[in-house]
């Protein structure tokens, strides 16, 4: 949510450890007041709380202090009941995906955003999406920690063997799913989740009707 | 699983129905949190009601809220 609010990708970053990122001296301030006030009971050190109040009115720190507070309460609820982290909506997902497939953009592009819509909406750990070039699944996009390979021979792993029988496979945690266009397979879609036991019953069904939505494109 | 049933919008009252719809819009979800929370409708209310005018426009700039929301619930293992 953080980066429709105008927050960089570098700031995010930075924010993993406040202490060695460039943050403005007004950010910094705030971002180590939130440390010390979250951690443990919340003793603020004065120095810390003076070098918050070079850079902000009273008013404003009663909204910062406000603001941790919040999240402190947010998070110590959800933690303690063990709230699953909230994922979007299939029909939503699916749309997103319909709104990018019909904006002209190049394959590339178009995978890309699919990619992305998919890992940003499921939390999958790992997406990849293939296009079919003859005996071989090229590798358009991908999300995770590392680049899966950039080409697979048809059968070759799981992504390779559903690109040659053209059927859905589920192993484990991760979802394999062809790309059809009539009976022949032009793409695979390959998620992986951390949440295997909704595999079947959720994403099986949503990683289908994207694979339908990303048929029109890839052949 | 989460400890607390979460409530779907076809199990809650009318008003928390139409908050949880505007969630839906705006977002294409509801957070799982305030399903959980509707259990209690009225602490709900307020804890949406006090959740919007805390992150919403004030005197310091969303984005740095934001920051700060993301920064606590790093720290609190907590994946916002």
């Amino acid at each position: 949510m953080a980066k429709q609010f105008g927050v960089s990708d570098a700031a995010l970053d930075g924010l993993k450890d406040p202490g060695h990122h460039p943050f403005p001296p007004e950010q910094k301030a705030a971002v180590l007041f939130a440390d010390a006030m979250t951690d443990g009971p919340g003793h603020v050190p004065d120095p810390v709380y003076q070098e918050l109040r070079r850079h902000f009115s009273e008013a404003q720190i009663v909204e910062i202090a406000c603001v941790i507070g919040l999240f402190n309460y947010f998070n110590r609820f959800n933690n303690a009941l063990h709230v699953e982290i909230t994922l979007t909506d299939p029909d939503v997902i699916v749309r997103r995906v319909e709104e990018a497939a019909t904006a002209g953009t190049p394959v590339a592009d178009f995978c890309d955003r699919v990619a992305e819509i998919l890992r940003q909406g499921r939390r999958y750990v790992r997406v990849g999406i293939y296009q079919r070039d003859k005996d071989r699944l090229v590798l358009r996009a991908w999300r995770g920690p590392a680049p899966p390979p950039a080409s697979l021979r048809l059968g070759e792993g799981d992504v390779g063997a559903t690109g040659q029988s053209g059927v859905t496979r589920v192993a484990g945690s991760a979802l394999v799913v062809p790309v059809l266009a009539g009976s022949a397979v032009v793409g695979v879609i390959e998620v992986e989740s951390d949440r295997s036991a909704a595999i079947e019953e959720e994403d099986r069904p949503l990683v289908e009707r994207i694979a339908t939505v990303l048929a029109a494109r890839l052949t | 699983m989460g400890r607390i049933s979460r409530l779907r919008p076809d199990q809650v009252a009318a008003d928390i129905r139409s908050l949880f719809e505007t969630f839906l819009r705006e977002r294409g979800n509801i957070p799982n949190m305030f399903r959980t929370a509707a259990h209690r409708p009225e602490i709900l209310g307020t804890m949406l009601a006090h959740f919007r005018t805390v992150m919403g426009p004030g005197t310091v700039p969303v984005a740095l809220k934001e920051m700060l929301a993301v920064r606590v619930s790093r720290i609190n293992s907590c994946d916002y």
